[in-house]
């Protein structure tokens, strides 16, 4: 017999925190990327002032 | 004479007949026609190792499960006895403890370059939806009635497309199934190239398929190289515990790459490391194989859900990257989504492959690893779910 309570859980629920997962680690990735782009840009004009 | 000595004929069974000829054929695809021979040719020594009575390499209790092996003086005193053959103590030590694809997802780490996906964050979308198939296959198998759930989740999770996930969460929840649905999972990587291509000219336009993605997106710095993987294993470890080992392991192989301190380990763990772990991941898989518990209804289903997870985790990705175009400015090739079904690196070339028909001018690969890397970590994460809410 099927347990639909379960089946819901496991597609619909571990689908859903499939997505929320890489989402978090993509946002986090980009957000990373932006920041030490900046850090970058900011040490090389420092340098190039210098 | 002939009352001392026994040969193994008269108790060949048509099954096992059959699994020799299975076994062959795995290894006529690994040497003749260069189909995955790292692990179809020691599966096929497998099967022929388990398949021939009296052979004892893999001993298996009456409901087909390979015997295991106990503490170390049990397991002594079991050789001897030949009460348990030398593969069930790979199977045992190797496999059912999950040490060998953890091991070999740390070889894969140290092998893999996260730079696309680094440059071009949107890839972990693509390899997020990519594992619609996953979920798809799990609701279609369950609801046969054929498998449980622990067995529907390792069926359904072939369409991830990344071994050791797929063997570690079998190793887990369904150890009956683990020489049937590794097999599946491994040939039909390495049928990639000839499965994804009709599905994504069916979900595709030609000028979509030839819409033009510059070489490259923008440099990617040591710092992020190096912050990458351990970011990934810490937010993964919070979010989904049960992924650990998976993320762990292969988030560490890649740590030992990205650092550039670490070079010899690296090239190690990518390198002979790693082969001799699929080799003796295939011999194992290829034992539990014997005629008894392959030649089964289940298997043919396992064949058959495969296809269609594959199917649908193609048409997952290709669709949310034709979904995220909705909103960029600067238009993604939507085939790129269709290689964050992971196969590291096959779904990637075949991408390639598929977008320089359509504009030569196009170089797709570097653009296709990204969700390809992405769908890796993505099915290490839904293993992880798995094991979350059925282990």
């Amino acid at each position: 017999m099927i347990d639909w309570n379960l089946l819901a859980k496991i597609a619909g629920g571990g689908f859903g925190v499939t997505i929320f997962v890489l989402v978090v680690i993509s946002l986090i990735a980009w957000i990373m990327g932006l920041v030490l782009q900046k850090v970058a840009a900011g040490g090389k004009e420092n340098s190039d002032k210098g | 004479m002939f009352g001392l000595y026994q040969t193994a004929f008269g108790v060949l069974t048509w099954g096992n007949i059959l699994m020799l000829l299975i076994g062959g054929l795995l290894i006529y695809l690994g040497v003749a026609r260069k189909m995955e021979p790292v692990l179809l040719v020691p599966i096929g020594i497998g099967v022929l190792m388990v398949n021939l009575p009296f052979a004892g390499l893999m001993i298996y209790t009456p409901e087909g499960l390979p015997v295991e092996a106990g503490t170390v003086s049990e397991l002594i005193r079991a050789i001897g006895d030949g009460k348990i053959g030398l593969l069930n103590v790979l199977y045992t030590y190797g496999i059912k403890s999950e040490v060998i694809p953890l091991l070999i997802f740390l070889g894969v780490g140290a092998m893999t370059d996260f730079t696309p996906t680094i440059a071009r964050p949107i890839s972990f979308i693509f390899g997020a939806v990519a594992q619609l198939g996953v979920f798809i296959v799990f609701i279609i198998a369950y609801c046969s009635g054929i498998f449980s759930p622990h067995e529907a989740a390792c069926v359904g999770i072939i369409g991830g497309s990344d071994g050791p996930p797929t063997v570690y969460l079998t190793a887990a929840l369904a150890p009956r199934l683990l020489g049937p649905i590794t097999l599946v999972a491994y040939s039909y990587m390495a049928l990639v190239p000839i499965l994804q291509p009709p599905i994504i000219k069916l979900l595709t336009s030609k000028k979509e398929r030839a819409i033009y993605m510059k070489p490259q997106v923008r440099d990617v710095s040591r710092l992020e190289v190096v912050l990458f993987p351990i970011i990934i294993f810490l937010v993964a470890a919070l979010l989904v515990p049960k992924s650990t080992p998976l993320v762990g392991m292969f988030m560490f192989g890649n740590l030992l790459r990205a650092s550039g301190v670490t070079d010899r380990l690296a090239q190690s763990a990518g390198g002979v490391f790693i082969d001799v772990l699929t080799f003796l991941l295939g011999l194992t898989v290829g034992a539990l194989m014997p005629a008894v518990v392959f030649l089964r209804p289940e298997t043919l289903a396992i064949i058959g859900l495969a296809i269609v997870a594959f199917a649908f985790s193609t048409a997952g990705g290709l669709l949310s990257a034709k979904f995220i175009n909705l909103f960029l400015k600067e238009k993604v090739n939507p085939m790129i989504g269709a290689a964050g079904v992971s196969a590291i690196p096959m779904s990637a070339r075949v991408v390639q492959k598929m977008g320089q028909e359509a504009n030569p001018r196009n170089f797709l690969l570097m653009h296709a690893m990204g969700p390809n890397m992405a769908g890796a970590i993505a099915t290490s994460v839904v293993a992880g779910i798995f094991l979350g809410m059925l282990g």
